[in-house]
């Protein structure tokens, strides 16, 4: 075994040493004004570079590369609890309206593309308008979408304003705004026809009329998708030279108004199909920086213990969590759903699930536990845990009226009762934490299988479609309250929010797979119905969103849509090998990519 | 059991002495005892191991993906349960649906070839551009587009999916054959005294071919272990139960057997298993050819 690590490890040198092939190798040259050679890393939101793949930020199997070549107005901060907190891109500054109806954008002075054309207000308005074909939050066609726009002006060169539709707002307005992708209009505005902005316009009305402007603005989304720009022009730090279906090489651009402070010369994004190529890489030294990939734990030590290996660990607002289809018996009493809580012991399955890329949750409020805190406070600790208690579980049952039959549950009516959990192929974390589910509920007399379908699409189609009794479920997707909640308490669980007007839909109807109650009755509140608390968290300012989110925190924590089984941690890999300068601890940057970080100026190649 | 002969008499010594032959041509090669011995073993394994272990299997979260060790010959997997429980448990499912694959494989083809070739025109037209048909269809990628819309519940399901994939080569070979033979002189006599058709296929052509067919349907068990396995490694199946091929889908993707030593257990116990099936039916096989191919013996 020892040799073998031995021999494994040689290999590993091998290849570290061979990976600066293809591109310059690190020069010990000045921190500002580049100097740093090479840059390499991966692509975490895509597996498989297309080499024909067009230099489009839209395009599913495009070669935009978030950050590097591909640029939004500005970069969302991973922030606890407000979701309008950006660092500069295209916008230098912004100021948003108190009442959130409008922002006002201020271009980089001196920004420029990479073909030396000035980066202007009509560049930002023309993307507003390919943002427009392909569907985005402020930048909705769908009538009374909240948070949606309604007029883009240019007030002059480098300032752009947006204001929003008030008759159903949102909190996430400006959010929405800033995290928009911009792309040159002299390269793209082909795209749009002439009179498009009235077809926007006519599009937000009623009657055949708009229903024909959006039919034809949805056809234009599709060009825009396919758009093949014959050169990628480019805005951020660097410039796609090449792709091949091992690499893409990206140059830096001169023209970028921080280009002074952009350390290196050339970024390499590596192609890669699975987890473990990205493991192989990283344990190798390979690469100087990577997303979030879940790893088991003697793969993360050995990742470790690469030359400069470096893992910065933060907030990711999100938790997993073990969803009901309520229209199935007996998930539509809530004591089982109690019971299984309480069966569940939540630091094994985290232990083995995702060890290095979750906490465990530490109850079930429907808040990551980072930021609960913050919304609920001291209602937090009233919440009931569901520590793991066999005892408790097996009095929920009973009071569910389930049957113990040769220590083994059954339903009420005596007849077999088997959890049948779904999961998506290739969520290694999801298969292990069901897999382990299962032997603890095995062992506990409650039979239970795993079950897993093709890919996540499918799952996710089949999900809504109600076709599975229990499913995995991301939940308490932060920092913005309405988008916490939404995942409990919203089109999954049957309520939709159209033109600002709540409607609860029937279970198995309009993607209402769920099938909760209407109306619950919570201890220590009442009768609330939790979508239409939900719906108000969309225009309520902080300090208003606070008691509604501690009613709702009870509600899901009595009513249990979902057991909250552990709440994710973001883990960066960087390497301190060749470049410095990479962010903190917990720092708000760790959400965004390394593009980011490189064209804020914070990475510096190593003296 | 009867003998398939080159020349046209059948030798009635021979075939009292038959189990003495079998006994002498495994002597002759030790191998072919072990491979006997493997076979009977991986038959007992996939019939009665999964009854010496508890269900569900004892595992322990804090031994997760551990290397081999005297507590664990193999190590554990990312659950903490034993490789060598699971190579065992899992084994059911696979040997099932391989010997149903082989079946079926064996049944269809040596079935159609015999009619194809002794018949001759039409049928053996049209069942044989029927074969060259099947022979054309690319197995896996088959295989995987059919892997999205059923869900092969169960071995049995699966082993006749691939038995319905993979009997064109078995019919194209008996085929011939039975060309071959039906111009022999005791085919010839069976025609000339009037014996029913059924008769000539069932009591004379079929015997002749036991052996071949046998061993085809050894091979065929193989082929099925590979495609199944393949298709759960690739992980286009839902796994319900524990087999093999899952292990290995297990410890490349999720527990990191290419990238850490202290998976490579986990990924070592079902290839083992692969290897050691392989082995002996090819020793089997082998020892069988010796058997009913008189030529090949050196008395």
């Amino acid at each position: 075994m020892k040799r073998l690590a031995a021999v494994v490890t040689l290999l590993g040198l091998a290849t570290a040493t061979a990976a600066c092939s293809g591109g310059s190798t690190n020069t010990s040259g000045s921190g500002g004004g580049g100097g740093g050679g090479l840059f390499t890393t991966i692509d975490v939101t895509r597996p498989g570079l297309d080499a024909s793949g067009p230099a489009n930020p839209w395009a599913p199997k495009g070669n935009s590369f978030q950050g590097y070549n591909a640029m939004k107005l500005g970069w969302v901060k991973n922030h606890l609890t407000d979701p309008n907190q950006f660092y500069p891109g295209i916008a230098a500054s912004w100021e948003i309206a108190p009442d959130n109806s409008s922002i006002t954008i201020h271009l980089q002075p001196n920004g420029k593309w990479s073909d030396g054309k000035p980066v202007t207000a009509e560049d930002v308005r023309t993307s507003i308008g390919l943002a427009y074909t392909t569907g985005s939050t402020a930048f909705a066609i769908t009538p009374g979408a909240a948070g949606a726009a309604a007029e883009v002006q240019i007030v002059d060169d480098k300032t752009v304003k947006v204001t929003q539709d008030m008759t159903n707002p949102s909190m996430k307005f400006a959010r929405g705004v800033m995290d928009s992708w911009v792309v040159p209009a002299h390269v793209w505005g082909t795209l749009l026809p002439a009179g498009f902005w009235d077809t926007i316009k006519t599009s937000r009305g009623e009657g055949a009329d708009a229903e024909k402007a959006r039919e034809e603005i949805l056809a234009l989304g599709q060009k825009v998708l396919a758009f093949a720009p014959p050169k990628d022009v480019s805005a951020g730090p660097f410039v796609l030279e090449r792709v091949n279906p091992g690499e893409a090489l990206l140059l830096k651009n001169k023209n970028f108004y921080n280009a002074a402070n952009v350390a290196p010369d050339q970024v390499k994004f590596l192609n890669y199909s699975g987890n473990e190529q990205i493991w192989n890489y990283l344990s190798a030294g390979k690469l100087d920086h990577s997303g979030f990939v879940a790893a088991p734990a003697d793969v993360m030590n050995r990742i470790k213990q690469a030359p400069g290996s470096n893992t910065i660990k933060g907030f990711s607002p999100v938790a997993v969590g073990m969803a009901f289809n309520q229209s199935k018996k007996p998930y539509d009493n809530v004591h089982v759903r109690r019971g299984l809580a309480y069966l569940i012991d939540r630091d094994q399955v985290t232990k083995v699930a995702s060890p290095e890329g979750g906490t465990p949750a530490i109850t079930t409020s429907g808040i990551h536990q980072k930021p609960a805190q913050e919304w609920i406070g001291s209602e937090l600790s009233a919440l009931e845990p569901y520590k793991h208690d066999v005892a408790k579980a097996e009095a929920e049952f009973k009071e569910a009226g389930l049957q113990k039959k040769d220590g083994k549950w059954a339903l009420a009516d005596g007849s077999p009762w088997k959890v049948t959990m779904t999961a998506p192929n290739g969520f290694s974390d999801w298969i292990s934490a069901q897999e382990n589910i299962k032997s603890q509920l095995v062992e506990n007399g409650v039979d239970a299988e795993v079950v897993t379908v093709a890919d996540y699409p499918v799952y996710l189609e089949e999900i809504a479609a109600g076709k599975y009794d229990v499913g995995f479920w991301l939940m308490a997707l932060g920092p913005a309250p309405y988008d916490i909640y939404q995942r409990l308490y919203g089109v999954s669980n049957g309520w939709s929010n159209v033109a600002g007007k709540v409607t609860h839909n029937a279970p198995g109807k309009a993607g209402n797979w769920m099938g909760g109650a209407e109306e619950i009755d919570v201890e220590g509140v009442g009768k609330v119905n939790p979508g239409e608390l939900t719906a108000k968290l969309n225009s309520a300012s902080a300090e208003e969103a606070k008691p509604i989110m501690a009613q709702l925190a009870r509600t899901a924590n009595q009513d249990l849509p979902a057991i909250q089984l552990w709440d994710y941690v973001n883990t960066q890999f960087t390497n301190t090998a060749r470049f410095t300068g990479w962010p903190e601890q917990d720092s708000d940057l760790l959400r965004l990519t390394a593009g980011v970080w490189i064209q804020l100026g914070m990475i510096k190649a190593k003296q | 059991m009867s003998v398939l002969l080159e020349s046209s008499s059948t030798s009635a010594a021979m075939r009292r002495n038959f189990w003495a032959g079998v006994w002498r041509v495994m002597k002759r090669k030790p191998s072919r005892m072990v491979g006997v011995v493997l076979m009977a073993g991986f038959v007992f394994m996939g019939a009665f191991g999964p009854m010496f272990y508890p269900d569900p299997l004892p595992r322990d979260p804090n031994l997760i993906t551990r290397p081999p060790s005297w507590q664990h010959w193999l190590g554990t997997d990312d659950q903490g349960r034993d490789v060598i429980a699971l190579v065992v448990t899992g084994s059911r499912y696979v040997l099932l649906a391989a010997l149903v694959t082989a079946v079926i494989t064996v049944v269809v083809g040596a079935g159609i070839g015999l009619f194809a070739g002794f018949k001759r025109g039409r049928w053996d037209s049209v069942l044989m551009r029927l074969t060259d048909m099947k022979l054309t269809i690319p197995g896996l990628p088959l295989l995987l587009v059919l892997s999205t819309v059923w869900k092969f519940g169960s071995a049995v399901q699966m082993g006749l999916v691939l038995g319905l994939l993979s009997w064109g080569g078995v019919a194209r070979a008996v085929r011939s054959q039975t060309l071959s033979l039906r111009e022999r002189g005791f085919i010839e006599a069976a025609r000339g005294l009037g014996l029913s058709t059924t008769h000539i296929v069932g009591k004379e052509l079929l015997p002749s071919m036991a052996p071949y067919i046998a061993m085809n349907m050894l091979i065929a068990i193989t082929g099925g272990v590979y495609a199944q396995v393949g298709l759960f490694f690739l992980g286009v199946l839902p796994y319900e139960s524990n087999n093999w091929g899952q292990m290995l889908n297990t410890a490349v993707f999720r527990s990191g057997a290419l990238t850490v030593p202290s998976a490579l257990g986990y990924l070592l116990g079902p290839l083992l298993a692969i290897l050691l099936l392989t082995l002996a039916i090819v020793l089997v096989v082998d020892a069988m050819d010796e058997i009913f191919n008189p030529r090949l013996r050196e008395e």
